[in-house]
């Protein structure tokens, strides 16, 4: 069992240990089974990087997907321009609105559009929300931190990091801690697979199944 | 059976447990896809069977999913367990008394808890929906003796190391029962609220990640080695496959909930553990398929390969769905849609069910002693299956997009219906076949049992030629 540092990408046992290991590997039959000790193929390595890589990478939220009020302030607004409230049909007076909106309001940087269309809204939905909105942005909330969830807009509950007065950022972070923990996770988990492995003899060696 | 029930243990012959679990599962795999045929005919043809709320589709979805689960599923990976294990120790299974009293024990209970969930008792959590009695019985008369024996088999083996299958198998059996135990306390503790979701969610992702996929891998890894002949392609892989499996399948429990209030870290922290569930696949895969180098004939001419290999392959597509809908920017889409039922179906009908059928007709044959009676017979069942599988999943998919489509752009409910209508019929054909399919699988092993020629001693199924 004694460890050997001298070649660790290849070995790190000492060469007693590997004949004795060698020896019964060859020897000994697992119900008529025989395993060979090919080193685990350059292709499956990368697939496996590419993995760590992607998972990380998908993971992000690229994009919110819970409509915050910050979505819809652009509406509210125009819900009181004389042109909109001259419409007397609700459909139409919502594809007004839409129009109006198109192509102005950014998010953190993004663009709404997108969000704006995967949560269509219609005229009575945005009345219900229209005063807790605008209760909201006479306050001078942040309304990014607010979530629409059906007739009611709420404080999220996403908690990212802490603000200059204390409080607690209630917006969709792209890092949280649960990928600071993935990564020490993975580090544990690699580096442990990585020794289990190299305890093994080394993969230039093949074991001889039934002398041949 | 019931003879060796008092009988002394050396009295009983070796593989008898194996055989009694093994028929068993093939019973509850009828009975099972039986009751999916019923139901998805109900979804089909919404006139069919109504004014009797026993035979209501609220009543019966969950009898099916469980009698498939704990009937088919789990007796077959006792089958395999039961004989694989003590051959890869060159030993004897520790107790077959033990293993005859759990073959007969699981039945009673499941079928006891089948009743229960029938008659509409029920803890109406998906996958852990047996009331708290029916948990305790089957961890403590089904899991626990299960787990002994195939431990005590191992301690008692006569090599010194441990062939990576029995890893499974051993680690398996230890972690489904923690799972049983741990998964089930919201029943036990009357835990609500989001414990009792993260909870709920918790078993149902282990029960199909710590015990329905790491024990059909290990059957591959016995199958394809023995039947082939060829070594096992890598130990290596081998120890990168059960030590992703352990890690990064234990974790991600929260991304059943994607959309539930848990903290974001932890949904991050359970999608990433997500994705990396294709590391233990890839492993699995390539391991598998680079074994049979020089031996690919026998997909084609052996019936436990095909089934064998078909499993593996499914493994592809499994692991690719399974790692990229739980992240956020595609589950808002898929959550909740017939997509994740074809993704399950996936998981218990194709992939784990191609690896089990596989040892289940390995495993009666060499037990037995008997060529399997009938090979035509044993063809029509793999293609019955993969056609009827395939019609299913791919029909399912289809229709969880257009739900999903449905869902984000509020189209009117009674309109998705109505456009998802031509995929619940194609669903119904689809499970249709598989029972079909199941029904002649019964028919045969019974013959193979009755009417199979004798295998001389020494020699494998595969080494006869079939005599029908």
């Amino acid at each position: 069992m004694a460890w050997n540092f001298d070649k660790p990408l290849v070995t790190m046992v000492d060469a007693a240990t590997n004949e004795a290991d060698k020896a019964l590997w060859e020897k000994e039959n697992l119900g008529g089974i025989t395993e060979d000790n090919n080193r685990m193929p350059m292709p499956v390595v990368m697939l496996v990087i590419l993995t760590v890589l992607t998972a990380f990478a998908v993971t992000f939220p690229l994009w919110g997907q819970r409509p915050t009020a910050a979505l819809y302030a652009g509406y509210v607004k125009s819900m009181n321009l004389p042109e909109v409230m001259a419409i007397k049909d609700d459909d139409e007076a919502m594809k007004k609105i839409v129009q109006l909106n198109k192509g102005t309001g950014t998010m953190d940087g993004r663009s709404m559009e997108d969000m704006l269309e995967r949560h269509p809204l219609s005229m009575n939905d945005l009345r219900i929300i229209k005063p807790q909105i605008e209760a909201l942005m006479a306050s001078g909330v942040d309304l990014g931190e607010y979530t629409v969830v059906g007739n009611q807009v709420v404080l999220a509950n996403f908690q990212g990091n802490l603000k200059a007065d204390g409080t607690i950022e209630r917006k969709q972070p792209w890092w949280d801690k649960g990928y600071t923990i993935d990564i020490f996770y993975l580090t544990y988990f690699f580096t442990m697979v990585i020794l289990l492995i190299k305890r093994l003899p080394p993969s230039s060696w093949q074991p001889r199944h039934n002398n041949h | 059976m019931f003879k060796y029930l008092m009988a002394k243990n050396e009295d009983i012959p070796p593989g008898a447990s194996a055989v009694f679990f093994g028929f068993s599962a093939i019973i509850w795999f009828v009975i099972g896809t039986g009751l999916g045929s019923f139901n998805a005919a109900k979804l089909a043809f919404p006139d069919f069977v109504t004014g009797d709320m026993y035979f209501a589709f609220g009543h019966m979805r969950q009898v099916h999913v469980m009698a498939v689960i704990f009937g088919w599923i789990s007796m077959a990976f006792a089958m395999a367990m039961m004989y694989i294990t003590p051959a890869l120790g060159n030993n004897k299974l520790w107790s077959e008394k033990l293993g005859i009293w759990n073959c007969m024990l699981w039945n009673i209970g499941l079928l006891v808890a089948l009743t229960t969930l029938w008659a509409g008792i029920t803890s109406g959590r998906e996958y852990s929906d047996f009331p708290w009695p029916v948990d305790l019985y089957l961890a403590t008369c089904v899991f626990i003796p299960l787990g002994v024996n195939v431990w005590m088999t191992i301690l008692n083996r006569r090599t010194q190391g441990i062939y990576t299958t029995n890893w499974f198998f051993a680690a398996a059996t230890f972690m489904v029962i923690i799972v049983f135990l741990v998964g089930n306390s919201p029943e036990f503790f009357h835990l609500t609220g989001l414990t009792e979701a993260y909870l709920t969610w918790w078993f149902a992702h282990n029960v199909l990640g710590l015990w329905i996929t790491p024990v059909a891998a290990a059957i591959a890894y016995y199958t394809i080695p023995k039947i082939t002949g060829n070594p096992l392609y890598s130990h290596r892989i081998g120890h990168l496959h059960f030590w992703s499996v352990v890690v990064f399948y234990s974790t991600p429990a929260a991304h059943h909930l994607m959309s539930a209030p848990l903290p974001e870290w932890l949904k991050s922290f359970a999608s990433v553990e997500g994705v990396l569930i294709l590391v233990p696949a890839i492993a699995f895969v390539s391991n598998i398929m680079l074994t049979m180098k020089g031996k690919w004939h026998m997909f084609v001419e052996n019936v436990e390969v095909r089934f064998t290999i078909t499993g593996c392959l499914m493994a592809i597509p499994l692991n690719m769905q399974g790692g990229f809908q739980q992240t956020r920017a595609i589950n808002w889409y898929i959550h909740g849609t017939g997509w994740i039922v074809a993704h399950a179906h996936l998981a218990l009908l194709g992939f784990s069910t191609f690896l089990e059928a596989a040892a289940v007709y390995l495993g009666l044959q060499t037990l037995m002693n008997r060529k399997l009676y009938s090979l035509k017979l044993a063809n029509l069942h793999f293609w019955l299956l993969l056609i009827g599988f395939t019609t299913y999943w791919v029909s399912m998919t289809i229709a969880g997009l257009i739900q999903g489509a449905g869902k984000i752009y509020e189209v009117p409910y009674i309109d998705v219906v109505i456009a998802e209508h031509p995929y619940m019929i194609a669903r119904w054909l689809g499970g249709t076949l598989v029972f079909f399919g199941n029904t002649l699988w019964l028919y045969n092993m019974w013959m193979t049992a009755r009417k199979g020629t004798v295998i001389p001693q020494g020699r494998m199924p595969h080494e006869l030629q079939y005599e029908r």
